[in-house]
């Protein structure tokens, strides 16, 4: 018997005085012990869907009509006693963020009890559960975690403890919203391991929310991709990965960058409709970016039909009239490869090192964040600096523009070193940097144009028409409308404020672009679309460039060669293909295999380990 | 959670800016332009000389209460000199004092606050430090002291109010230039080649002034109470100057002959304290970046 069902679930919500809709129709069914995956972009409404079956919908939103049950109960009808007594008990959350979902005032000890008390486990009993329950999830010296308070311990521990927490209750279902997405790489995959063991041991049933194809094709036993509110695909996860019915589906997995196949990438023009507009879509929401789109699509919602029914009942459908022809849908050639000049490196830093000292005058403690780097950048190479949080890899970008200097070692921009006196107007015309977060870079009371021809600004006096002008060129080139320059940053998608960002840099036309973590928060479809434009990009204007990320996929799509940090140091450097096909460092090694593999039939390194 | 993206918002476009369609910026607006504009138009409104004495008409009630005369509006104190005269003249000492000495107090705090919040390090230590000592004065004190040493009189009464008052400004912009000023924005401005001049002019302070306009407007409520109280106890303006404060002192000694004389300038402070208070609170409103943005 089913333990979850949903059946043409809508929940809507008021926008203007106007009843629109957030999820559509929305049927799926999840059995006891096994693992749903909700796959979608930002928008898509796959959070919805899991606070729908918590009941934890945000003020002004309502299940308005289907139905939703819980093992045979109504939950939108159930009363709220029954609810609450639901939750926490037969159905437990993992969620996004853990630090913030941690009180921080308490200890964890404190919480775990509060929640084994609210869950009926009597008091002399609960300090044995605690520790079984870490023992469980893997956290050693349980007794001594009880002690400690949320901020002492990291995010992957936090992560595990609400873990051990959901499970404490042995519950029938866990819903995991994007469990992972706030962590480092290799954590992600011990945490993806750790769900998937308790979820066997306990055989609780799973909604696993994520916006990573690749690791729901994994970690679950069948996948409901969602787009614009509708559920566009439906069915057992290997069957949708291998032979995606709806073009929204194989769009997703082109976008990805491939960890083994050279292949260029599939960027989907535009982005998902907002929720204004997908309201007033009569057709399928997503035939405008379509690239099967016909006039029938857009007359009415397509209904989930059985994808390659020649077998007979698979369980595996799509919303797409014209299903046959999605397996057409194939990823563009790769960019060849670009002529890295052999010619003197343009960057080159040596025995880079950067102290920083905190404290008063008698306790200062000393705490390296770069510490004996070395590596050069030749014309028009593209070098990938790849690490976790903490490993130095955005202090060493800000070494080299000169947000902070260094406490040793030496840097060369075009053959001038540090030490001239030409150097600091030197590195401002040849280097440039991307910041992470457009949201903080962008100047929120600068109009687009404004911002884009900054670096005019600074050179002198130069009027408003004439920045106008370049300001237009510029948008041209990053793929920006040209209306956009009398914009505002906060009238523009995360997308193109990352492109006014990039056209910025591009301004004063640097031979080095310092790129740190720029597409990291985006989705697959809108990074897909700035990976190829930083390789096109690269093709007309020739730069150099450090990409810093700590997505290796994106590296290996986009870099010549790689440098591996962690903790500061440069543990493993050489050609993309050379470190990625044979990485000779153990952290390189680790990262690699956390990263779950193309295709979901490989074994998946990271989760067995 | 994953958040909608809306992408219109321009439903509620107007012509006004939106700080000038709240209801108490307007209210504010109205009451602190109408004391200036009787302080302006002073001599014209004035039904007496502010000085002119009557001894045989002191303590003269309002015209409306039992004894009152016509002549004297609001009745007369005990040199039998015209309370409204005397308020209407009133105004102008405490208007001068508001404009002048909060936008004197601001320029000194704000500038040491961009510069200390800027370039933190031991800039920022200094200032802080200084600020620190400085607050750790009683303000009415300190402006009581700076008087004794400065002697009375108008540019002097604006002097100590701003000698004072710079730390209230300091210490709270500060706070947000180093918000702003860690924005990668502010970052990215150096690194196009900005002076640091211009990055504070055109990144930073485009940023601050919101506060910056509240905290004046809320200096200006303050500055009209502290040149009450320093003339209260006579350390203001000359006496020949009619001021509110020395007209409450007047009054103090014949509190129960004559509660009228008193009545009359603390309301007036009042009325003007809540108007600029009011403008303080609704500009807060609708320009703070934090407030405004958790709404859009």
């Amino acid at each position: 018997m089913s333990l979850l069902v949903a059946d043409k679930l809508t929940v809507s919500t008021t926008l203007d005085g106007a009843h629109v809709p957030v999820l559509r129709d929305l049927s799926f069914s999840l059995q006891g012990g096994k693992v749903l995956g909700l796959v979608g972009e930002s928008g898509a409404g796959k959070s919805m869907v899991g606070r729908a079956v918590a009941q934890l919908l945000p003020a002004g939103f309502a299940v308005s009509g289907g139905s939703l049950a819980f093992a045979g109960a109504d939950l939108v009808a159930m009363a709220a006693e029954a609810r609450r007594n639901l939750l926490g008990r037969a159905i437990a959350f993992i969620p996004q963020e853990p630090l913030s979902a941690l009180n921080p005032v308490l200890t964890i000890a404190a919480q775990f009890n509060e929640h084994l008390a609210r869950i009926g486990v009597a008091a002399r009993e609960r300090r044995e559960r605690m520790l079984a329950a870490f023992d469980a999830v893997h956290l050693p010296r349980g007794a001594e975690l009880l002690t400690r308070y949320p901020h002492q311990l990291s995010g992957g521990m936090c992560q595990r403890v609400l873990i051990a927490f959901a499970f404490a209750s042995h519950p029938k279902l866990v819903i995991a919203d994007e469990p992972t997405t706030a962590l480092d790489v290799t954590i992600q995959a011990r945490i993806v391991r750790l769900i998937a063991e308790m979820q066997e041991r306990e055989d609780t049933a799973v909604l696993f929310i994520t916006h990573d194809l690749r690791l729901a094709a994994q970690v679950c036993d069948d996948i409901l991709v969602l787009y614009a509110g509708r559920a566009v695909e439906y069915g057992p996860a290997r069957k949708v990965f291998a032979a995606p019915g709806h073009p929204y589906t194989r769009c997703l997995q082109l976008a990805n960058p491939a960890m083994h196949a050279r292949r260029g990438l599939y960027a989907l023009p535009e982005r998902m409709p907002g929720l204004r507009a997908y309201a007033g879509i009569p057709g399928c929401a997503f035939a405008p970016r379509c690239p099967h789109g016909v006039d029938a699509c857009r007359a009415a919602p397509p209904p989930l039909v059985e994808v390659g029914a020649a077998q007979g009942a698979t369980g595996h459908v799509a919303a797409c009239i014209r299903a046959p022809l999605t397996s057409q849908i194939a990823a563009p050639a790769e960019p060849p490869p670009e002529a890295v000049a052999a010619a003197a490196p343009i960057l080159a830093v040596a025995n880079l090192t950067k102290r920083f000292t905190s404290g008063g005058l008698l306790r200062r403690s000393a705490f390296t964040a770069v510490n004996d780097v070395s590596f050069t950048l030749r014309a028009n190479e593209f070098v990938g600096i790849v690490g976790e949080s903490g490993s130095g890899k955005s202090t060493l970008a800000r070494l080299i523009v000169g947000l902070e200097a260094p406490s040793a070692g030496r840097i060369a921009i075009a053959g001038v070193e540090a030490s001239d006196p030409a150097f600091a107007a030197h590195r401002r015309r040849h280097v440039q940097m991307v910041f992470q977060d457009p949201q903080s870079a962008l100047n929120p009371r600068r109009r687009v144009a404004s911002i884009v021809t900054q670096p005019l600004e600074a050179a002198g006096h130069i009027g408003w028409e004439e920045r106008l002008a370049r300001a237009g060129l510029l948008l041209g080139e990053i793929g920006l409308p040209a209306d956009a320059a009398l914009r505002f940053p906060a009238q523009l998608s995360g997308g193109q404020r990352q492109r006014v960002n990039i056209a910025r840099a591009l301004c004063a036309l640097p031979r080095i672009l310092i790129a740190d973590e720029i597409v990291s928060g985006l989705d697959v479809s809108v990074q897909a679309q700035l990976l190829n434009l930083l390789a096109a990009l690269r093709r007309e204007r020739h730069f150099a460039m450090l990409f810093i990320s700590h997505d290796l996929s994106v590296v290996r799509y986009l870099c010549d060669r790689v440098l591996v940090m962690t903790r500061g140091e440069v543990v493993e450097a050489g050609p993309t293909e050379q470190v990625f096909a044979a990485p000779a460092h153990e952290y390189t090694r680790a990262l690699l295999a956390a990263v779950p593999p193309d295709d979901p039939a490989e074994v998946w390194e990271g989760l067995r380990a | 959670m994953s958040a909608w993206t809306s992408t219109s918002r321009g439903a509620s476009k107007s012509a006004w800016p939106a700080w000038l369609r709240s209801p108490r910026v307007l209210a504010g607006l109205a009451v602190v332009s109408a004391i200036a504009l009787i302080a302006l138009a002073a001599p014209l409104l004035a039904p007496h000389d502010p000085n002119e004495q009557n001894l045989v008409a002191t303590f003269l009630p309002p015209a409306w209460a039992n004894g009152g005369e016509a002549a004297f509006p609001l009745g007369t104190d005990s040199l039998g000199r015209c309370t409204l005269s005397r308020l209407i003249y009133g105004a102008r000492i405490a208007m001068t004092v508001a404009i002048v000495a909060s936008l004197g107090a601001m320029l000194i705090g704000a500038v040491l606050a961009h510069i200390a919040g800027y370039f933190g390090g031991a800039t920022d230590w200094l200032i802080g430090r200084t600020v620190d000592v400085w607050m750790s004065f009683p303000p009415v004190i300190l402006s009581l002291i700076l008087m004794v040493g400065l002697g009375t009189g108008l540019r002097n009464v604006i002097l100590a109010i701003v000698l004072v008052d710079w730390t209230r400004f300091c210490r709270v912009l500060r706070a947000e230039v180093l918000v702003v000023t860690r924005r990668d924005y502010v970052a990215a401005a150096r690194l196009v080649g900005f002076s640091h001049w211009r990055t504070i002019t055109r990144e930073i302070l485009p940023a601050t002034l919101p506060l910056l306009i509240t905290l004046v407007s809320l200096e200006m409520g303050i500055a009209v109470i502290v040149e009450a109280i320093l003339s209260f106890v006579g350390m203001s303006v000359e006496p020949t100057i009619p001021t509110w404060g020395q007209m409450i002192a007047d009054a103090r000694q014949f509190i129960y002959d004559s509660p009228w004389n008193l009545t009359f300038p603390i309301l007036a402070i009042f009325v003007t304290v809540l108007g600029f208070n009011v403008l303080g609170d609704g500009l807060r409103r609708t320009l703070d970046v934090r407030l405004t943005e958790s709404r859009a």
